[in-house]
């Protein structure tokens, strides 16, 4: 009997995580659905420019190609001139460098959103491994730079860290709900501060931003499942106890400290190995 | 000369826009921040304004409401990455703007966009200066004829000219010389 009875518990169990893990990449990709539209605006605009110094360049290379193709017709040294002064040389000379690199710069950001992107949307990637957490930071940060840049300016107070045993990709995921909901709770255009610190065998990360605050009777639930305080359709009330879980499972711990009118820090700290015993088998 | 003021929070978006519009001629003026934006309205009369939609310390349609009030007769123009249904509306209901650009954009198209914005911006002028025109005639005409009324009413008859059957002028007799 007690033999049937765990095999059974087992089961659930398993059930139970399958659910969860289910929960997990469903929310992560509600978060980059709403995210989307803000990433199609910040790819949009690079793009935009880009293209349209491909459409320059194409006149510059029509002007230039007049004058080398005028080597072989010119009468006189003078005609060429007279083409290359035409042409504005001198303009379009100085002007092809910027314009090569803008372009690059333009190119560059749609390259690292594209990465960031991808690094958010791993969905087999569950080992443990050490990683650069401020790395992970910056990857979320370029996948939501489109929430904030209109909402807060974002500082980085970012202290010395080891790597960190972690599964950064979920990490990620914490990180960008914590920037969401900062971003979220500010009014007009404020301030977020991604802090980070060691403390032993331990590293802080603070995300604290000077927004509405967190209403007492509100501070308690936070972290229940489809709790939102945001209106329907703008939050799924998952974002904050999924984070939870996840720091859970990491063996680290996460709390907040709220005032209302005046701000909202969300502090998580994380071992920095992750005990022996707890390994995944 | 034309002049056309460009908006947008990327300063990469202002220089290929004054590259692509260079060889039209026209004077660009590129702002990076609206309060600049705002303040060279004072300073320059612009043809077009062309605006960003989504900007970090004020949206491109509050931006052309501002402007609208200052300069309403500058076209204004938006020039989004950002098409969505809502933004538009905004655009047209709030901003009342001419067109709705998109990120990113064709050369042909945003030439065009402009030069037919500048077409009913100088139309729109003219319009008024001939207004203008018509209005400083009428009150011309109506002077001059009051001052006939006027006169006619002192001497009844002096603004009526008697003629022969040849045409010469006839002068009473009893009207002094």
């Amino acid at each position: 009997m007690p033999h049937t009875d765990m095999s059974e518990r087992e089961q659930l169990s398993a059930r139970l995580e399958q659910a969860n893990r289910q929960l997990l990449q469903s929310e992560k990709m509600a978060a980059i659905g709403q995210l989307a539209a803000g990433v199609a605006h910040e790819i949009n605009n690079p793009v935009g420019y880009v293209y349209s110094n491909l459409q320059s360049l194409e006149t510059y290379l029509g002007d230039l190609f007049r004058l080398t193709d005028a080597i072989d017709s010119a009468d006189s040294v003078a005609d060429l001139q007279s083409i290359k002064r035409n042409i504005d040389y001198d303009f379009i000379r100085t002007d092809l460098g910027d314009l090569l690199a803008e372009s690059r710069e333009g190119i560059e950001r749609v390259r690292k959103i594209i990465a960031a992107m991808k690094d958010f949307s791993y969905v087999e990637d569950e080992a443990f491994k050490l990683a650069n957490l401020h790395q992970g930071i910056e990857t979320t940060l370029n996948v939501v730079n489109n929430e904030l840049k209109y909402k807060a300016e974002v500082v980085r107070d970012f202290g010395d860290l080891p790597d960190i045993e972690c599964i950064l990709s979920q990490l990620n995921q914490v990180v960008m709900n914590l920037l969401v909901n900062a971003a979220h709770a500010i009014e007009g255009f404020g301030r977020i501060t991604i802090r980070t610190r060691q403390d032993n065998d331990q590293v802080i990360l603070e995300v604290e931003d000077n927004g509405k605050g967190i209403a007492e009777e509100h501070l308690t639930r936070i972290f229940e499942p489809f709790f939102t305080t945001k209106p329907v359709g703008k939050g799924t009330g998952l974002g904050l106890s999924l984070s939870f879980n996840i720091i859970e499972k990491h063996n680290g711990r996460m709390d907040v400290h709220s005032t209302p009118g005046q701000g909202t820090c969300f502090r998580i700290s994380l071992p920095v190995r992750q005990p022996a015993t707890e390994d995944k088998p | 000369m034309i002049k056309i003021q460009l908006v947008d929070d990327e300063a990469n978006i202002l220089s290929a826009l004054k590259r692509l519009l260079r060889p039209q001629g026209w004077e660009i003026h590129g702002f990076t921040d609206v309060e600049e934006a705002l303040g060279s309205l004072r300073e320059h009369n612009y043809a077009v304004i062309i605006s960003d939609y989504q900007m970090p310390t004020a949206d491109g349609v509050t931006y052309l409401q501002f402007a609208k009030q200052r300069q309403p007769d500058a076209v204004r123009l938006v020039l989004s990455a950002h098409g969505d249904r809502n933004s538009m509306i905004k655009a047209i209901n709030q901003a009342e703007v001419y067109r709705f650009l998109s990120k990113p954009w064709d050369e042909h198209e945003i030439v065009a966009a402009i030069k037919s914005a500048i077409d009913l911006h100088l139309l729109r002028a003219e319009n008024r200066h001939l207004l203008k025109q018509v209005q400083h005639q009428q009150t011309l005409i109506r002077a001059r004829e009051q001052e006939l009324l006027r006169l006619e009413q002192e001497n009844p008859g002096i603004t009526r000219v008697m003629r022969d059957d040849d045409g010469s002028v006839l002068l009473d007799d009893d009207e002094p010389r």
